[in-house]
């Protein structure tokens, strides 16, 4: 655990040096950005909110090749993954998402895609000076400099950013550019702090947590879930855009002679979720998928892994179409117990 | 086929295959074995575990293992058709290859239930689960205090493994009554609905283990007249099905409220189940 | 538009005998939102409102009914339901009625003439939203802000809506009850916002559309949003056989996008909404508005005007000019 110091002028140098390895860092221009690698010679800018697709897609493609095979023979052939990545500039919250996300993955059995491609990427994150209008991550457990799931934490202090290391990935990647960086004194850990509860007073919405985990299960049946499961149009918006959200389907898919059985993300919020194929579905409308949405995050997860898997990023807020609110709706729920 | 990769399945063979029932939703059963030797020698499975069977290039379907691991080195499944995979492995005969992975889920706590009498009530295609539970019990005799089985369907066609019913009522310690819906020509055996059949019996809740399995709607009764004779929660068990992709607990879709079926499930006891609304679904 | 007769009337068609519930806009949870809302009693009735934030088009939730199995001896409940609409909106119910999607008696219609709606994510630029709903209103050739106590003006062409920018039918095609004054038709710019993209070459082409369908998600919001798509088997959706594969790659979400638009042509009825709650920002509007465009300028036919018309591309006729059906 170490604490270094990057002037803001040789952020050019810093990106040079992590020659070797796929960047995936924020790009694109206006509120659209998405994690794409950076190309050979890019310098990757960091002044944005947040993307509007998380960085699971880095770890949890949308579009993941389990293996492939020819039509009529039986091998299958495994694709191998063996690049070293680094994930440059995800908030707290995005990588608070990921240690949760990984406990489901290894979950007794190993997902051998999730955690080969976990072990070889190294997080780097960047702590929130400024929250978003809808970001809660206080609520729930997160920070605007949580550390939990990083690598690395850079913390930006104006004209240096601050780089902490948190595990030895950390200490590695730091290590191949100390020429560029210099011992963190005090004052730059107090603007650290500063910054840091700064940003943590500007979070205006706030979610109380409270016993919702043991308590969802009596609201089974409130009319709560009508109310606020009316106007949603089942589309797959707040699943896709959730760091947290995980949840896939797997398809067998062929091109003329060649095939693959692929997973790819799938929403409990689509009608044929858990459509039987003998016509029956457990959660046949809205009402009972977004009961089951919230039940997952906010208390099944809880039960089974200690974690809420939510970290109040607020995307699915920002971003649904027709303004379902999960702070307004955990409003309600810890009204009604 | 790494036995590190949980999705890749290993290739077996239908070594037999016959149909069970007719109709447009026929149910066929096929007797597989592993064709790596090893996987053969090191598959095991208790009685109530289901896999993941499938063809590829097609998809997977989750069916339950109906055979018992007592009976042999080999997998039963009897698969109804009802969409595109199943469609798909009804094609499958004798030395075409199924893809198998497996074995998924919980099982009947057999051990628990050493010294206990079973009573398992199934309905139509339900009584594939619980066949192996049935073949176990056979094949274990002296540590179970007995076996009764209740099976009905619509009709005598409807029935699975009629072959294997005329032999279990020779014994003592084991029985057999079968139902079908309507009166049909050449059946002398019980004509009734199997919740109706259950009351008749009476059977006592002393010292027994009931497991069912069937259409929904069987199993309301059955569960209503099983409170009337007097079991407890605890002694009843049944077992749950969901739609399941990964089969390992990672996909999220199979979940009813907390428990995932492959992973907690598809074997719950009634005890559990009851504080699950979803599990009635 | 008055609000309080917005209100009274609203709670007057709700607490009829033949009306089950309506469907219309309140205020959001932050910032610049409105939400749709379902509205069974007076009481709710007061929460509703009409502004330049009512992007939404309410039309959609008519065929988002899900029926689930009704317990034994309870009967459906058959009554209409009521709906507020602009004048894009409209035209959605009006191509229900045409496509037999819904039924004119179905419904109650409170139409709302539209001077133009804004475009929120313009106006976020200029004004940040805060955590406090904000409030909008119409005034003349502006609209009107009212931000921490202060009213501030925004010019127009600042902040519309781009599909506005195009809108013929600013009043209600459709209306049981039409509440306040009509707007007066402006000119609308005549490329449909598409002679950008028809003055690139192939390759341009290709490239622009390449870069957005990349990065599209395949949230289907775009199609749920969509009053006009409303299969219940959704061809896009459907495995046995797979038309469109379910993997996200640029291929299959070209296909599915396209293949969409096709299905929209000579239906859509260019209100905008899967261009504004996509959230990968791609231009469906300008993809859909073309199609609505060539319709327009080939068959001189326009979808969602008349309810008494014949569906485009969906009628025939033995002395049709044409020896082969399609």
């Amino acid at each position: 655990m170490s604490a270094m110091l990057l002037n803001k002028e040789k952020w050019p140098d810093f990106i040079g040096k992590l020659t070797g390895k796929k960047i995936w860092a924020p790009s694109g221009d206006g509120e659209e950005l998405r994690f794409a690698p950076v190309a050979e010679g890019e310098t990757p800018q960091l002044a944005f909110n947040n993307t509007r697709v998380p960085p699971k897609n880095i770890l949890f493609p949308q579009t993941e090749t389990m293996y492939r095979f020819q039509l009529g023979d039986l091998e299958m052939e495994i694709p191998q993954l063996d690049k070293e990545t680094i994930i440059l500039g995800l908030r707290p919250c995005d990588a608070r998402a990921i240690s949760i996300v990984e406990k489901l993955f290894r979950w007794d059995v190993d997902d051998p895609y999730y955690l080969k491609r976990r072990e070889l990427v190294t997080l780097v994150g960047l702590a929130c000076n400024e929250p978003g209008l809808n970001c809660f991550c206080t609520s729930v457990g997160g920070g605007p400099a949580s550390t939990e799931g990083l690598d690395l934490l850079m913390v930006d202090l104006g004209d240096k950013y601050l780089l902490e290391t948190i595990t030895p990935k950390g200490d590695a990647l730091v290590d191949t550019v100390k020429e560029l960086l210099e011992e963190a004194d005090e004052a730059s850990q107090k603007l650290k702090e500063a910054a840091v509860n700064e940003a943590g007073e500007k979070i205006s919405r706030t979610v109380d947590t409270e016993n919702v985990a043991q308590g969802l299960p009596e609201l089974w049946e409130d009319p709560l879930w009508q109310k606020v499961s009316a106007s949603c149009l089942g589309c797959g918006t707040c699943t896709y855009l959730c760091p947290t959200c995980h949840c896939f389907d797997i398809q067998d898919e062929t091109e003329a002679f060649e095939a693959r059985r692929c997973r790819m993300w799938d929403s409990c919020m689509f009608e044929e979720y858990t459509l039987h194929t003998s016509g029956h579905n457990p959660r046949p409308t809205r009402r009972e998928r977004t009961r089951n949405r919230i039940n997952h995050k906010y208390s099944y997860y809880v039960d089974k892994f200690d974690v809420i898997a939510c970290v109040g990023c607020g995307r699915c807020i920002n971003l649904c179409p027709v303004n379902i609110d999960i702070v307004e709706i955990l409003r309600q729920v810890k009204e009604a117990l | 086929m790494t036995a590190n990769n949980p999705y890749v399945p290993y290739t077996a063979t239908v070594e037999d295959t016959w149909y069970e029932t007719g109709g447009d939703r026929c149910i066929k059963t096929f007797k597989v074995v592993f064709d790596d030797q090893s996987v053969r020698q090191s598959w095991s499975h208790k009685p109530g575990q289901c896999a993941m069977i499938g063809v590829l290039g097609i998809g997977e379907s989750m069916i339950s293992i109906s055979c018992s691991p007592t009976e042999g080195n080999f997998l039963r499944f009897s698969v109804m058709k009802m969409g595109k995979v199943t469609q798909a492995l009804h094609q499958l005969e004798a030395g075409d290859k199924m893809m198998v992975r497996g074995p998924y889920g919980n099982s009947f706590p057999v051990d628990e239930w050493q010294g206990k009498k079973i009573l398992t009530i199934g309905g139509g295609v339900g009584q594939a689960p619980l066949r192996p539970i049935i073949e176990y019990v056979k094949a274990n005799r002296e540590k179970y205090a007995g076996l009764t089985m209740i099976y009905g369907a619509r009709t005598s066609g409807d029935l699975c493994f009629k072959s294997e019913f005329d032999e279990m009522n020779k014994c003592e310690d084991l029985s057999c009554h079968l139902t079908i819906d309507i009166e049909e020509e050449g059946w002398d055996h019980n004509v009734g609905f199997v919740p109706q059949m259950l009351l008749d019996l009476e059977p006592s809740p002393e010292n027994t283990i009931v497991i069912t399995c069937g259409p929904p709607i069987m199993i309301r009764f059955v569960l209503e007249n099983l409170k009337k004779l007097g079991f407890e929660d605890e002694q009843i068990y049944t077992t749950l099905e969901n739609r399941m992709k990964c089969g390992i607990g990672k996909c999220g879709r199979c979940n009813a409220g907390g428990m995932y079926v492959c992973k907690d499930g598809p074997v719950f006891s009634y005890a559990v189940l009851k504080e699950i609304p979803e599990a009635f679904a | 538009m008055d609000l309080e007769q917005l209100r009274k009337t609203a709670a007057e068609v709700v607490t009829r005998e033949d009306v089950k519930y309506l469907v219309g806009w309140k205020k959001g949870s932050y910032g610049y939102r409105v939400a749709p809302v379902f509205v069974e009693d007076a009481a709710g009735a007061a929460e509703l409102l009409f502004s330049p934030l009512c992007t939404a088009n309410l039309a959609t939730y008519l065929t988002l009914v899900e029926k689930k199995p009704l317990p034994r001896g309870q009967e459906e409940d058959k009554r209409k339901v009521a709906l507020f609409v602009k004048g894009c909106d409209s035209r959605a119910v009006t191509q229900l009625i045409v496509e037999h999607g819904i039924r004119r008696d179905q419904v109650v219609i409170i139409g709302c003439p539209c001077p133009g709606v804004i475009d929120t994510a313009k106006l976020a630029e200029k004004f940040p939203e805060t955590e406090a709903p904000a409030e909008v209103q119409w005034d003349g050739e502006n609209f009107i802000l009212l931000n921490n106590g202060e009213a501030v003006k925004l010019p127009r062409e600042e902040v519309i809506a781009e599909k506005c920018r195009f809108c013929r039918y600013p009043n209600p095609v459709i209306s049981d009850i039409l509440l306040g004054d009509k707007v007066e038709v402006r000119e609308p710019e005549e490329d449909s916002g598409v002679e950008e993209i028809e003055n690139k070459s192939i390759e341009e082409r290709w490239d622009y559309w390449e870069n957005h369908f990349s990065h599209c998600v395949r949230c289907y919001s775009c199609r749920n949003v969509c009053p006009l798509c409303y299969c219940q088997d959704c061809i896009l959706d459907r495995l046995n056989p797979t038309w469109v594969n379910r993997a996200v790659n640029f291929s299959e979400n070209t296909a599915f996008n396209l293949a969409r638009a096709f299905h929209l042509a000579g239906r859509c009825i260019e209100c905008g909404e899967c261009e504004r709650v996509c959230p990968a920002n791609i231009p469906l509007g300008k993809l859909n508005r073309k199609m609505a465009r060539e319709v327009r300028d080939k068959y001189g036919f326009e979808p969602g005007v008349d309810p008494e018309a014949e569906p485009f591309q969906a009628s025939f006729k033995p002395d049709d000019p044409d020896d082969f059906i399609l």
